[in-house]
């Protein structure tokens, strides 16, 4: 059986290298049998808000970059929804469908994976 | 029991290299082995062979030493491009590699553990 591993991403998306690194590691990892589910809190949420364009920071966008994830086989996508809505957005501000968990449900959701990459 | 470590941060700002190091000897000194270190992101820093503290630890001599003695510790490739590494700068018996090797130490290890901010 694939061990899983749950990539938590914790930050904003282009205040730091997490969010992209967070990233390019599910892509790095996702081909060896790993079974990924990634997990987005705090500030972690604005990585999924649509229509992210940081030309001005001479940064490439992340946001888009979630939802072709499926190709590497990663399907489950979790979103902290206490995170969303103090951040005045809702689901249809994301570039994807992504499962909304509470306090529990992402305590849950970390306790099921064996492994936790906090990016 | 088989243990994984991934280092997210650069040595001597924060201490998440130095307790990894901490963590990493008291668990072999338990018996347990280790699958293998990965130095991620800013923690490919802490295998810069030129570090060089005036009378302080060398952390990258630390991590160098654990290579030594036979434990696998792989600094990301594309990383180490990122903070302008040289092919002689990397400290002796620490290797460069890609997530495969991650992945490797992910997959064989019983507990994973994460050392960053």
């Amino acid at each position: 059986m694939a061990q899983k591993v749950a990539v938590l991403m914790r930050k904003a998306p282009y205040g730091s290298v997490y969010t992209a690194e967070g990233l390019r590691s599910i892509m790095g990892i996702g081909v060896f049998e790993l079974d990924i589910s990634v997990i987005f809190v705090d500030d972690g949420v604005y990585a999924l808000v649509k229509g992210q364009n940081p030309a001005a920071l001479d940064m490439k966008p992340l946001g888009d970059s979630f939802p072709m994830l499926s190709e590497f086989g990663v399907t489950r996508f979790y979103v902290h929804e206490p995170s969303l809505r103090e951040r005045g957005l809702t689901p249809a501000d994301l570039v994807m469908e992504a499962e909304l968990l509470d306090d529990e449900g992402v305590a849950r959701a970390l306790k099921e994976s064996g492994v936790i990459l906090p990016f | 029991m088989k243990i994984g470590v991934l280092i997210l941060e650069g040595p001597y700002q924060h201490e998440a290299a130095d307790t990894a190091y901490h963590f990493i000897k008291a668990a072999l000194a338990r018996g347990h082995q280790i699958s293998g270190v990965f130095l991620y992101t800013d923690g490919v820093n802490n295998a810069n062979g030129y570090i060089k503290p005036p009378g302080e630890r060398n952390i990258a001599q630390r991590f160098s030493e654990l290579a030594g003695q036979g434990i696998d510790v792989i600094a990301c490739t594309a990383c180490a491009r990122f903070r302008g590494f040289r092919p002689d700068m990397l400290a002796e018996n620490v290797k460069l590699g890609g997530l495969g090797a991650l992945a490797e130490y992910i997959r064989e290890a019983d507990r994973f553990v994460t050392f960053g901010d």
